[in-house]
């Protein structure tokens, strides 16, 4: 892998970190469950580096995490952190941003905010949830439908993640042209 | 620097990270065949006992049970729902003794002890003609620049404040994301200008220095 | 990390000298970039000690001096560069010429300064502890010890570009190049910065827009719209580009110009 990748790899794993400091927004209607910007950030590795890169971001972020440093939202970190009921979304998210740029890749002709939305809902709710919901129904013990209506409530606050990324990747498209690296 | 290591030179300190790595892995293998809550309440009490031999700073690392309080409760609330209270008791106890246990390998293990056990895991890379190196250095890089990003974000975030009033806006994520690209484009070249990730010798170590600190 | 044995690879043979004079040689050397020229046109060969380069905004400084460490590599023209012509010389460069970034947050890449000025070594062939010994011995002999072990991130940026300079010499280049070196330090760290520069024995090619960083300099080129517009001792130069630049500015301030 070229030197530049190596960097850009690097570079988005340090922005998922950075994103963790964002302190979480409750939005009233969507129940007060509280949204952290971080997932946010794993969507966006996916969708700006494309599959391979962005999947890798996400990995290294994890790698991080794993040896100890607090990049969790909240200043989480650790291994504790992967013996959580919530692990399987952990491991949810580089597969997450691998489908998300994989899609982006796929769809190289559809405008930028409806490829983004596509890829972020699959990659980033869809990926993240399938690996989600069986972590906590095994960490927990509980039937899978029960887990499902637990890990329910962040839906909506994930449904506003992916408005969201599809705004920001087409703010930076037009910003800075050659910065989707997932098209190019 | 940027890490949850509890500095110290307690015997859970001085024991090396692979050992510690395998014994919990080996530990949470073998929670997972048992189910007794009796088994699992003296493992917890056991846990507590090792972050008791760290001392003070040690007890209050159990803070992180106070965030994680809110999401064991919930799944005990959902066993009740479901009719399976006295099932779900084990299973809480369970996670508690796991997610103590391996958050207590890290509050123990400097982080470049850690990713020095867990190197060889990168051997596999060689046989495809990828150099381990890599993988290290991308940790390097992280870590130097996770925390200057969180200084950028928040300065961006300063600005945005002082022109908008609010302190939160997704319109602050695109200009972050153009910098972080712009940056790394900078770094590649100054990582060229140095001889590039695989260095220069053919055969070339990364350094590691006092990152716990 | 050596923690198994490493396949010995074949050190290739080395085609740069590191002695060579004139240690440059452009002979209608252009680049493009995006599809757009940067540089043309260039001839001519650097061997002086102390080599500082100007221009305006644009004018093509920066990519001129990343022809140097190969870091760009001239779309036309033949670039020979310590005896070696330019793109079998690049794998080579990084171990000839030091190279110091504006931005010293955009150079230090490790987490403290320990491992900074240890990745030099490392990446000359040194092992890990080696190079960590070697790189202490280095930062005493600078005088920056206390440092060592300091997060990059908690530095002044004086001391960050310190380290940053340091870090390129523990490889022991024959040529530093330094882009705008000075642009970001206050007036203290500038002095300082420069002094350390001017005493070392390397060979120096300097982009700055402060003529006073210039004192003591062998030779100035000057460059305008990619191409070398000037080219001789400082005191020609310097006025000449004063001069030019009144000319330009005098007249009328049209902002829309500027």
């Amino acid at each position: 892998m070229a030197d530049r990748s190596l960097v850009h790899i690097a570079f988005y794993a340090a922005l998922i970190a950075a994103l963790g400091l964002v302190p979480p927004v409750a939005i009233p209607f969507l129940g007060g469950v509280p949204i952290t910007a971080q997932t946010l950030g794993v969507m966006l590795a996916g969708i700006m580096l494309g599959p391979v890169r962005g999947g890798l971001a996400v990995l290294l972020f994890l790698f991080l995490v794993a040896l100890g440093a607090p990049f969790l939202a909240g200043g989480r970190g650790g291994l504790g952190v992967f013996a959580s009921p919530s692990v399987g979304f952990l491991i949810g998210w580089p597969v997450g941003a691998f489908v998300a740029g994989w899609i982006m890749r796929a769809t190289p002709g559809m405008n930028i905010f409806a490829s983004a939305a596509i890829s972020a809902a699959v990659g980033g709710i869809l990926v993240v949830y399938l690996f989600g919901i069986p972590g906590v129904a095994y960490m927990a013990n509980l039937p899978l439908g029960t887990a499902a209506v637990g890990s329910a409530i962040y839906i909506p606050g994930d449904l506003v993640k992916v408005v969201l990324a599809a705004l920001i990747a087409q703010t930076i498209a037009r910003g800075l042209p050659g910065a989707m690296l997932s098209r190019s | 620097m940027i890490s949850i290591y509890l500095q110290g030179d307690s015997w859970l300190h001085r024991t090396p990270a692979g050992l510690k790595l395998l014994a919990v892995a080996v530990a949470s293998l073998l929670l997972f065949q048992v189910s007794s809550a009796f088994i699992f309440a003296a493992c917890l009490a056991a846990v507590v006992g090792c972050y008791a031999t760290l001392g003070r700073s040690g007890l209050e690392r159990l803070a992180l049970l106070r965030g994680l309080s809110v999401l064991l409760g919930v799944l005990l609330l959902l066993h009740w729902v479901s009719g399976t209270f006295w099932e779900g008791v084990p299973v809480i106890l369970r996670l508690l003794v796991l997610i103590l246990a391996a958050n207590l390998v890290s509050i123990t293990t400097r982080m470049d002890d850690m990713l020095e056990a867990v190197m060889p895991l990168f051997k596999p890379l060689e046989w495809v003609g990828l150099s381990a190196r890599k993988p290290a250095l991308c940790v390097a890089l992280v870590l130097r620049f996770a925390p200057y990003m969180m200084q950028i974000l928040s300065r961006m975030r300063e600005a945005y404040q002082a022109r908008t009033g609010a302190k939160n806006s997704w319109k602050l994520l695109p200009p972050l994301a153009i910098q972080c690209l712009r940056m790394s484009d900078n770094v590649a070249d100054a990582l060229q200008a140095r001889g590039g990730s695989e260095g220069l010798s053919g055969q070339a170590d990364i350094p590691t220095g006092p990152r716990a600190v | 990390m050596a923690i198994w044995p490493r396949k010995n690879r074949q050190e290739k043979a080395r085609v740069c000298d590191p002695h060579a004079d004139p240690f440059a040689v452009f002979e209608e050397v252009s680049l493009d970039l995006g599809g757009k020229q940067i540089l043309s046109g260039l001839t001519l060969s650097l061997k002086e000690d102390r080599i500082g380069v100007i221009g305006l905004n644009g004018s093509g400084k920066s990519s001129f001096v990343r022809l140097l460490n190969g870091l760009r590599q001239p779309a036309g023209g033949a670039l020979t560069l310590f005896g070696a012509e330019a793109a079998s010389a690049a794998p080579e460069l990084p171990r000839h010429v030091g190279f110091v970034f504006q931005n010293p947050d955009h150079q230090a890449i490790f987490p403290t300064v320990e491992e900074e000025i240890a990745f030099g070594l490392t990446q000359l062939g040194r092992d890990r502890r080696e190079s960590r010994d070697e790189a202490l011995e280095f930062l005493a002999i600078h005088g920056c010890a206390q440092l060592a072990s300091m997060p990059i991130a908690e530095l002044s940026e004086g001391q960050k570009q310190l380290v940053c300079i340091l870090s390129v010499l523990v490889m022991e280049p024959r040529l530093l190049v330094l882009d705008e070196p000075l642009t970001s330090l206050d007036m203290l760290a500038t002095r300082k910065i420069r002094e350390k520069v001017l005493s070392l024995p390397q060979k120096i090619v300097m982009v700055s827009h402060d003529f006073s960083h210039f004192e003591g300099f062998d030779r100035i080129l000057w460059l305008e719209e990619g191409r070398l517009r000037m080219d001789g001792p400082p005191y020609e130069v310097l006025r000449a580009f004063e001069a030019d630049i009144d000319r330009r500015s005098g007249v009328k301030l049209e902002l829309a110009a500027l």
